[in-house]
C-alpha cells in the first residue's frame, strides 16, 4: 500500500540511571529506600542471609518450612494473611540458596499498619507445633503434586544429577527430609538466623507520605547484629559425563528435558558476557534454541537457556518440552547449537540485541516496585555495590562479539552435561542411545527421591 | 474501614480519540518515566468461531508474529527484544490482545510495527507460516492441556456449562483436529473480517503529551481502512441455569482428586456479577475466606494454594462462570472434599458478615491495585474497558462497584444461583495404582 509510512528512524534512547537508594541505618539495622513519586503500591522486603546452604545437613528444607510457618502469625492457625488482606496488602516469603527474604506490598497508605502486622510475624510467631506440622504434611503433598507436572519433574532431577552435597537436594528440601524436621528445628532456625538478626530491608513505592524511619523502627527494634553467611564449595559433578537420564511418563505425548552443567559461582561470572551467552542461545524469543526448536521445526511451544547463579556454584539450564516423537532430534539440535556457538562464535545482530536489550530496555525492566525492589535484595544478598546497575549497563555497553565467543568457549560444557527427559521412556530409549550422547538410564519417576 | 482506593477524579488524566477510520485510543500517564505502554484490544475472540474451525483465533494471534508487507517472520519480536521491550498477546473467548512495553523512544516503532500487521498481514502470509505455527499451537495444547495433570479442566468446564453450539462451548486452544484442517485462505478471510481499526482499543500508557501520541497514531494507523463489512458475532445469550447438577468425572494419572465446581452468573460488566465477583472473595479468594479457613486450616480437607479457590470466569456477552477448585489431601476421598465444599457453599447462601465482606472488598481492591500498578497493566485494563464496555475510565473506577454491595445482597444472589439446578460438578479422580502409593 503506497501510503503506508516507512519505518521509523529512532532518536537515541534517553539515558537511564538506576533511582539511587536513601541509605539510613534505625534501631541497629540499614535500611534501604527507594521513592518513586506515584507509586501508590509498595513493596518491603526485609533480607536474611539464611537461604538453603545455610541450613544443617540434618535438617535440609527447615529455611522453607520456616518461611511458610512465619506466615501463621503471632497467633498461630494460619493468622497473618486475613490481617494483611483486611489492608489490601499481601504477605511475601522465599527462600533461595543464600537468602532468606521476607516482605509485604501494601497501598502506600496502609503501610504502617502492614509492617506492624509483618515485623511481629517476622520476629515474635507462633511457631506452634501443630502448625509446624500442618505446613510440613502440607509441604510433602505440595512436593509431590509439583512433580506430576513434566517440567518440574525434569527440573527437579537435576541436582542430584549434577552435585552431591546440599545443592544435590531441592532448596524447599526433599520428600524424607521434610518430613523428618521437628517443631524444634524450625524454633532453633528461627531463633538463630531471623528473630534477633537485624537483617537489611528494602522500601520502594511513593515514600511522600511514609515515615521510612519509623518503619525501620518497627522492624529493627529489638534485634541486634548479623550473621555471617555460610559457604559450601562445589563439589565436582558425579558418575559418567554427558550422560541421559530419562524419568518415565508412560504414554505422554511430550517430554520436558533439561540440559544442565554446573557453571561457576555468581561471584567467578562476568554478568554480561554470562548472560550474553545464554541469552544468545536460548534468552530471547529471537534465541537460537527457541528458532530453531520452535520457529523452524515446531516441535514446541518454547525453548529457552538461562544461568541460575548462586553465591558458591552455580547451573547452567537449557529446557524445553517437546513432541515425543521428536524428543531424541531436540537434544541433538540443543548440543548442536552450543557447539555451533563455541565454534563461531555470534554474530553482530546477537551482539547488538544482547548490548541493546540490556542498556535502552532498562527502564522497562525497572518500571515497577517489584522490579526495583528484586534489584535492590539481588544487591543486598550477593554484596554488590549501589551503582550496581548503572556498572551493568557500562559491562553491556563494552561487550565485543570475542567477549561473547571466549565465554560460550568457557561457559558452555556440553561434555559435561547431564540430560533430564520426562517422558515416556518406551517411545524414547532408543532414539536417545542412537544420539550418541552418552549412557542412557531409566528411572521411575514415582521412586526417584526415595 | 475505609476504601482502599479513592476513584473521585481517577479518570481526569485520561483522554480518548475516535480515528476517522473508527480506531479509538485511549491515552494515560505512566508513573514511571522513559517507558510506553502500549496495548491493542481486538474485538474478536473465540466466540467468533464456528464448529470445525475452533482454535482460530488464537492460531491466528500466532500467525500475527510472522511477518506482514514490510516486517519479516520474526522481526516483531526482535526489534522489541532488541530495546529490552516487553511484549507478548493472548486470545479469550471475547478478544485478542497484543501489548508491548518499550523505552519511550522506541514507541513510534511499537506503534509502526502494529500499523504494518494490522494492513498488510495477508501479504506476510504463506503456507509454510501456517504449517509451522500450526505444530507450535499443537505443542502448545499438549503443553498447557493433555500432558497437563488437570489440563484439560477447563475445556470439560466449558462443555458442561454452555450447550453444543454454544459460542463459549469450546477453549480458545481449539481441538488438534480443527487445528488440523486449519487453512490460508480461512487464515487470509479471518484477518478481513476481525481485524479493522474499526475492531480495535489502543491504549498508550506513557509521559508523552496525549496530543503529541494522538498525532503519532493518526501517522501510523490514520491511513488503514475500516473493514468493508462488519463481522457479525455469534449470539451468546444464555438465559436460565446450567439445569444440573451436571457432572463428570475423569480418571486419569493425576496426584490427588480434585474439584471443579461451576455456576453459571451474570455477565462481566452486570450487578449480578459483581456480586458474585464479592461472594466468591468471601467464599475461596484470600487466606481469610471460608473454605481457606475450614477446609484447608480447620478441616485439612484440601491442598494449600494459598487462597486462590474461588473465581469468576469473566465473561461479557454470556452468563460467566463462578468457579470453585480444590484438590483433596493425603487421605481425603473426592466424596469427602465435594460434600465439605458443598457445605460451605450452602453456608453463604444462610448469610455473610460485614467484617468478612469488608475483607473480600479489600482483596478485589487489593487486585486491582496492583493490576494498576504497571504501565502495562494500566495499559490492559484501559483497553478492556474501552472494548468491553466503551468506558475506559471504568478501569480506574472499578472499585466503586463494589462499594455498596452489602452482605444480604450477597447472600441472596448466592441462594439464587449457587444451586444445584445451576452447578456442574467436574471431578478428576487418580487411577486406581496412583491412588494405592
Amino acid at each position: 500500500m503506497s501510503t503506508r509510512p516507512s519505518r521509523p528512524v529512532l532518536g537515541p534512547p534517553e539515558s537511564y540511571t538506576f533511582p539511587t537508594p536513601q541509605r539510613m541505618r534505625v534501631a541497629g539495622g540499614e535500611i534501604i529506600a527507594v521513592d518513586l513519586p506515584g507509586q501508590s503500591y509498595a513493596s518491603l522486603r526485609l533480607v536474611h542471609p539464611a537461604g538453603g546452604v545455610s541450613e544443617r545437613s540434618d535438617q535440609v528444607g527447615v529455611a522453607k518450612l520456616t518461611s511458610e510457618v512465619l506466615e501463621d502469625g503471632i497467633h498461630g492457625n494460619s493468622s497473618l494473611a486475613p490481617e494483611l488482606e483486611k489492608h489490601g496488602a499481601e504477605w511475601t516469603s522465599g527462600v533461595t540458596w543464600d537468602s532468606f527474604v521476607t516482605g509485604v506490598d501494601a497501598p502506600v497508605g496502609r503501610l504502617p499498619d502492614a509492617t506492624s502486622l509483618f515485623a511481629e510475624a517476622v520476629r515474635t510467631p507462633a511457631l506452634r507445633p501443630e502448625d509446624v506440622q500442618r505446613r510440613q504434611e502440607q509441604l510433602v503433598e505440595r512436593f509431590w503434586v509439583d512433580m506430576s507436572v513434566p517440567r518440574t519433574l525434569a527440573g527437579r532431577a537435576v541436582g542430584p544429577q549434577l552435585f552431591t552435597g546440599r545443592y544435590a537436594t531441592p532448596l524447599g528440601g526433599g520428600p524424607s527430609g521434610i518430613q523428618a524436621l521437628t517443631p524444634e528445628a524450625v524454633s532453633q532456625f528461627h531463633a538463630a538466623a531471623i528473630a534477633g538478626v537485624a537483617g537489611t530491608l528494602i522500601v520502594v513505592g511513593d515514600l511522600s507520605t511514609i515515615d521510612v524511619e519509623a518503619i525501620g523502627k518497627a522492624v529493627f527494634t529489638g534485634t541486634s547484629g548479623s550473621v555471617q553467611p555460610r559457604s559450601v564449595a562445589p563439589e565436582p559433578t558425579p558418575g559418567p559425563l554427558p550422560r541421559v537420564v530419562v524419568l518415565d511418563r508412560p504414554g505422554a505425548v511430550q517430554s520436558a528435558l533439561v540440559l544442565a552443567t554446573q557453571a561457576p559461582s555468581r561471584r567467578d561470572v562476568d554478568l554480561p558476557r554470562a548472560e550474553g551467552v545464554s541469552s544468545v542461545l536460548g534468552g530471547m524469543f529471537g534465541s537460537r534454541l527457541n528458532m530453531e526448536l520452535r520457529e523452524r521445526r515446531g516441535y514446541t511451544y518454547g525453548a529457552h537457556c538461562r544461568f541460575d547463579l548462586r553465591r558458591d556454584g552455580g547451573v547452567l539450564m537449557a529446557n524445553t518440552e517437546v513432541d515425543t516423537p521428536t524428543t531424541a532430534e531436540s537434544i541433538s539440535v540443543i548440543f548442536d547449537e552450543i557447539e555451533r556457538l563455541r565454534r563461531d562464535g555470534v554474530t553482530e545482530d546477537e551482539l547488538v540485541a544482547v548490548r541493546d536489550s540490556n542498556t535502552v530496555g532498562l527502564p522497562v525492566q525497572y518500571s515497577t516496585s517489584w522490579a526495583i525492589s528484586s534489584a535492590l535484595v539481588e544487591m543486598v544478598v550477593h554484596d554488590l555495590p549501589e551503582d550496581h546497575v548503572d556498572r551493568l549497563r557500562a559491562g553491556f555497553e563494552a561487550l565485543t562479539a570475542e567477549d561473547l565467543h571466549t565465554a560460550a568457549q568457557e561457559l558452555l560444557r556440553p561434555d559435561e552435561a547431564v540430560v533430564v527427559v520426562a517422558g515416556d521412556a518406551e517411545a524414547l530409549t532408543d532414539a536417545l542411545t542412537e544420539t550418541g550422547v552418552g549412557q542412557v538410564t531409566v528411572r521411575q519417576a514415582e521412586t526417584y527421591w526415595e | 474501614m475505609q476504601a482502599l482506593v479513592s476513584t473521585n477524579g481517577a479518570t481526569d488524566s485520561l483522554r480518548c480519540y475516535t480515528l476517522d477510520n473508527g480506531l479509538r485510543l485511549v491515552t494515560a500517564p505512566a508513573s514511571t518515566g522513559q517507558v510506553a505502554a502500549v496495548n491493542l484490544w481486538y474485538g474478536v475472540g473465540s466466540r467468533h468461531e464456528v464448529p470445525g474451525r475452533t482454535g482460530f483465533a488464537h492460531l491466528f494471534e500466532h500467525l500475527m508474529f510472522q511477518g506482514s508487507g514490510s516486517v519479516a517472520k520474526g522481526e516483531h519480536f526482535e526489534a522489541i527484544e532488541r530495546l529490552g521491550g516487553e511484549m507478548n498477546a493472548s486470545t479469550s473467548t471475547d478478544r485478542t490482545n497484543y501489548y508491548e512495553t518499550v523505552p519511550q523512544h522506541a514507541l513510534d516503532l511499537a506503534l509502526w510495527l502494529e500499523a504494518d500487521r494490522l494492513a498488510t498481514l495477508r501479504e506476510g502470509m504463506t503456507q509454510e507460516v501456517l504449517d509451522n505455527q500450526r505444530d507450535v499451537v499443537k505443542n502448545e495444547r499438549r503443553q498447557r492441556y493433555d500432558n497437563m495433570p488437570y489440563g484439560t479442566a477447563l475445556e470439560r468446564i466449558l462443555r458442561l456449562a454452555y450447550p453444543e453450539g454454544h459460542p463459549y462451548h469450546h477453549p480458545t486452544i481449539g481441538s488438534m483436529e480443527d487445528l488440523d484442517a486449519a487453512d490460508l485462505n480461512y487464515v487470509l478471510s479471518f484477518h478481513e473480517r476481525h481485524y479493522g481499526p474499526d475492531n480495535l482499543v489502543l491504549t498508550v500508557v506513557s509521559s508523552l503529551d496525549p496530543s503529541d501520541v494522538h498525532e503519532r497514531v493518526e501517522t501510523y494507523f490514520g491511513s488503514i481502512p475500516r473493514r468493508s463489512e462488519v463481522a457479525a458475532a455469534p449470539d451468546a445469550t444464555l438465559d436460565g441455569p446450567i439445569g444440573g447438577p451436571v457432572r463428570e468425572t475423569v480418571t486419569e494419572p493425576c496426584p490427588a482428586p480434585r474439584l471443579y465446581l461451576g455456576h453459571r452468573v451474570g455477565p462481566y460488566g452486570s450487578r449480578e456479577f459483581d456480586v458474585m465477583h464479592m461472594a466468591m472473595a468471601v467464599l475461596g479468594e484470600g487466606q481469610g475466606s471460608r473454605l481457606y479457613r475450614r477446609l484447608v486450616v480447620e478441616r485439612e480437607l484440601a491442598m494449600d494454594t494459598g487462597g486462590t479457590d474461588a473465581l469468576v470466569l469473566p465473561f461479557r456477552y454470556t452468563p460467566s462462570l463462578a468457579l470453585v477448585t480444590m484438590m483433596a489431601r493425603e487421605g481425603v476421598s473426592g466424596d469427602q472434599l465435594e460434600a465439605a465444599i458443598l457445605e460451605e457453599i450452602a453456608q453463604l447462601a444462610e448469610g455473610v458478615d460485614a467484617d468478612e465482606l469488608e475483607r473480600a472488598r479489600a482483596v478485589l481492591e487489593r487486585d486491582h491495585l496492583q493490576t494498576l500498578a504497571s504501565p502495562s497493566g494500566l495499559a490492559d485494563s484501559l483497553g478492556s474497558c474501552a472494548q468491553l464496555f466503551d468506558d475506559p475510565g471504568a478501569a480506574l473506577t472499578w472499585p466503586s462497584r463494589w462499594a455498596d454491595i452489602t452482605p444480604d445482597e450477597v447472600a441472596a444472589a448466592a441462594r439464587r444461583l449457587l444451586t444445584d439446578e445451576n452447578r456442574l460438578i467436574l471431578r478428576f479422580e487418580p487411577e486406581a495404582e496412583d491412588a494405592e502409593q
